[in-house]
């Protein structure tokens, strides 16, 4: 059966995860990844309120740790990397540091940007990691990152992150359009968790064959369950070798769940939009979960070696809140220069200084013809 | 002589020479590569270029836009053509959700070498889709230069400064100047956003004019010369940011005031103009402030309203009778 957000609760709890499609070793480090941003996720959640010292609206990516991890493990400093607005988890893919993370989110001066964009807007220019909150804007610049990557034949591919949501719009399109015409070094990576804030895929569009389609502009597609950490990697990684041979562009659909509501660390069940029954379906295939198990069965993993990781990442995040606590609110002495950067190193080195107040009025203006 | 070309072929001239100085430089848009090439301004850059770095793009206005700020930030400095400003409101996104706060939001540590040119159709019936200049919603925005060039020369200075700069920018070109011919040098230049220039000198009053509004200034100061009354004529070349320093000195000296601008009465560059005169001075303007601006209204087809719509030197040669009055 072709998997879907509506098949999938019919096959039952998933049973298929492989350690062995990544190897051992990938498929622990793939378990500590995913730990780590589901603990840093967890622990900003429950310090947001009461001490409401986190003013920006944050999209928590509890439950979509499969795909942040696997790429996290799969792309180098130099791949851009352009995200949605649930950026934590592409943020942590790209290697960013988690201290500026936090600083972002509370705001301070020592943040990845400054205290000036937050969650939603977060960037890291030296890591190569930008997102943002209108759902596409940051595709359709991915898009023309892989166009520079090829004009130029760098070796770097472009990866762009967001949810089925994102899909809907029609710079989405656009985009794949784009990308399928000219075959660009770009990975578009859907995490499908059915819904676009409350609303289900299937009351917005016609089906839910977001691969079938981008298929017909020349994107391959792969849709893949979005919790089996070992054949997300898996997925990936093929999909990302071909594209460093000039084999793209790809898309990977890995449906998936946030466990956490929309935005912020408040129960949105008000709305009704999904069922009990639904969440303790995702509770029980969380990707941490479903990997650890195995893991373990195959003595790969014991309860030492997870209370140690456990250990290593409580005394991160706690380093994290301190670093973030403790520095400083920002300043801004030149409004004029946060928004303009004002020189020009290039045109100095290539233009002459030139001024002429000639001109003669005594023209008529163009006349226009049809075209 | 001095070399004399349009104001079309300093556009393409300078094009050109950006790409040859740097392979950075890319031309983006729908029909670059075509012979008619934009009104004359990439024609044959394709062929000396290739189809690559003069690429003909999907309609996809708001792609292109984002696009160009996706390759910026792998080193391209991209100029993105649009034949129609009125086409390029898709991008509306990408430019001011994205490519105007890019340097913002990533706290000074990245750009956004992006440049914009959106073209403004005038006359032959070009109706309410094809004639939008809106230059005074671009001014209003933090983080996007805005350019609206009136002369040959102005216009390759401009656009070559705008290509080699670090910030954003749109230079938004009248097309009734494209035929326009005037001295420009052949040697890449530079014109320097954010400097007016003093186009006319005259004592009696100062009329500020932009883009298009400038060639029938210029006429009516000519015109009332020969009454003996003397205009002072500040071209402010761009709009953001917007030269107040020249306008408010010659306001000063001529403590009359007149705006001719391309756009609707209402919201728009000369109300901006007005007001900072009227910060600096106030009750020392010996004159109400007048604006010569298009009707608070979208712009007719029918040649006879044109002729209507459109203010020429007559409607600045009023306005300046009636600061003077």
């Amino acid at each position: 059966m072709e998997i879907s957000h509506s098949t999938i609760r019919q096959i039952g709890d998933y049973r298929l995860v492989n350690p062995e499609i990544a190897g051992g070793e990938i498929a622990i480090r793939l378990h500590y990844q995913m730990l780590r941003l589901r603990r840093l996720e967890e622990a900003l959640r429950d310090e947001y309120h009461p001490a409401d010292e986190m003013r920006c609206p944050i999209h928590f990516c509890i439950g979509q740790e499969a795909v942040p991890a696997a790429l996290s493990l799969l792309l180098s400093t130099e791949d851009f990397l352009f995200s949605h607005h649930r950026s934590h988890g592409y943020y942590f893919a790209k290697g960013a540091p988690l201290n500026e993370l936090f600083a972002e989110i509370y705001g301070r001066k020592t943040g990845a940007s400054g205290g000036l964009a937050g969650s939603q807007d977060i960037s890291h220019p030296s890591s190569n990691f930008y997102s943002g909150a209108i759902l596409s804007g940051a595709v359709s610049i991915a898009t023309g990152a892989a166009f520079g990557f090829q004009l130029q034949k760098k070796p770097q591919i472009s990866v762009t992150g967001f949810g089925e949501g994102a899909t809907d719009e029609g710079a989405f399109w656009e985009a794949v359009n784009h990308a399928g015409a000219k075959k660009l070094p770009l990975l578009f990576v859907v995490e499908n968790n059915r819904y676009a804030t409350f609303s289900d895929q299937l009351k917005r569009q016609n089906s839910d064959n977001i691969c079938e389609r981008v298929e017909a502009f020349g994107v391959r597609s792969k849709k893949i369950f979005g919790n089996d950490a070992p054949l997300v990697w898996q997925t990936l990684k093929d999909e990302i070798s071909r594209l460093r041979n000039d084999d793209g562009p790809a898309l990977v659909e890995a449906y998936t769940y946030r466990l956490n509501s929309h935005v912020g660390p408040e129960d949105d069940g008000i709305n009704n939009y999904r069922t009990q029954e639904e969440m303790e379906f995702w509770k029980r295939n969380c990707p941490i979960r479903l990997l650890q198990e195995k893991l373990v069965a195959t003595g790969l993993l014991n309860e030492k070696l997870i209370a140690e990781a456990e250990e290593t990442i409580a005394q991160e995040v706690a380093n994290c809140f301190d670093f973030a606590k403790s520095s400083s609110f920002p300043k801004v002495s030149d409004w004029r220069a946060l928004n303009f950067n004002g020189n020009s190193p290039c045109a100095d080195a290539f233009l002459a200084e030139e001024n002429s107040a000639i001109f003669n009025p005594a023209q008529s203006e163009a006349k226009l013809a049809p075209y | 002589m001095a070399r004399e070309i349009s104001y079309a072929e300093a556009i393409r001239e300078a094009t050109d020479q950006a790409m040859a100085l740097s392979n950075d430089v890319v031309v983006l848009g729908q029909l670059v590569d075509t012979p008619a090439g934009i009104f004359g301004t990439t024609t044959g850059l394709a062929g000396k270029y290739g189809l690559e770095r003069v690429q003909d793009y999907p309609v996809s206005e708001n792609l292109m836009t984002a696009a160009a700020l996706g390759s910026s930030l792998t080193g391209l400095r991209p100029i993105i053509c649009h034949q129609r400003l009125d086409f390029m409101l898709y991008s509306l996104d990408a430019i001011t959700n994205w490519l105007a706060l890019w340097r913002f939001k990533s706290n000074e540590k990245s750009s956004a070498r992006v440049t914009i040119r959106a073209i403004v159709g005038k006359g032959w019936g070009q109706g309410p889709q094809h004639s939008k200049s809106l230059h005074s919603w671009f001014a209003h925005l933090p983080g996007l230069r805005v350019a609206m060039p009136a002369t040959a020369f102005d216009a390759k200075g401009l656009l070559l400064e705008s290509v080699f700069s670090e910030d954003p920018a749109i230079i938004i070109e009248g097309r009734g100047l494209f035929s326009m011919r005037e001295h420009v040098p052949e040697h890449p230049y530079r014109v320097r956003f954010g400097q007016a220039l003093v186009r006319k000198e005259g004592f009696d009053v100062t009329v500020v004019a932009i883009g298009v509004m400038v060639p029938p200034a210029m006429r009516a100061a000519a015109i009332l010369d020969k009454e003996g009354i003397s205009v002072e004529v500040v071209d402010p070349r761009t709009l953001n940011p917007l030269d107040r320093e020249t306008i408010v000195k010659s306001t000063t000296k001529t403590s009359r005031l007149v705006v001719a601008d391309p756009g609707w009465h209402s919201f728009g560059a000369a109300t901006e103009i007005i007001t900072t005169v009227t910060e600096s001075m106030g009750t020392q303007l010996l004159c109400n402030p007048q604006r010569v601006t298009y009707p608070d209204s979208h712009t007719p087809m029918s040649m006879a309203l044109e002729k209507e719509y459109y203010p020429n030197e007559q409607e600045i040669i009023l306005a300046i009778r009636r600061a003077l009055e």
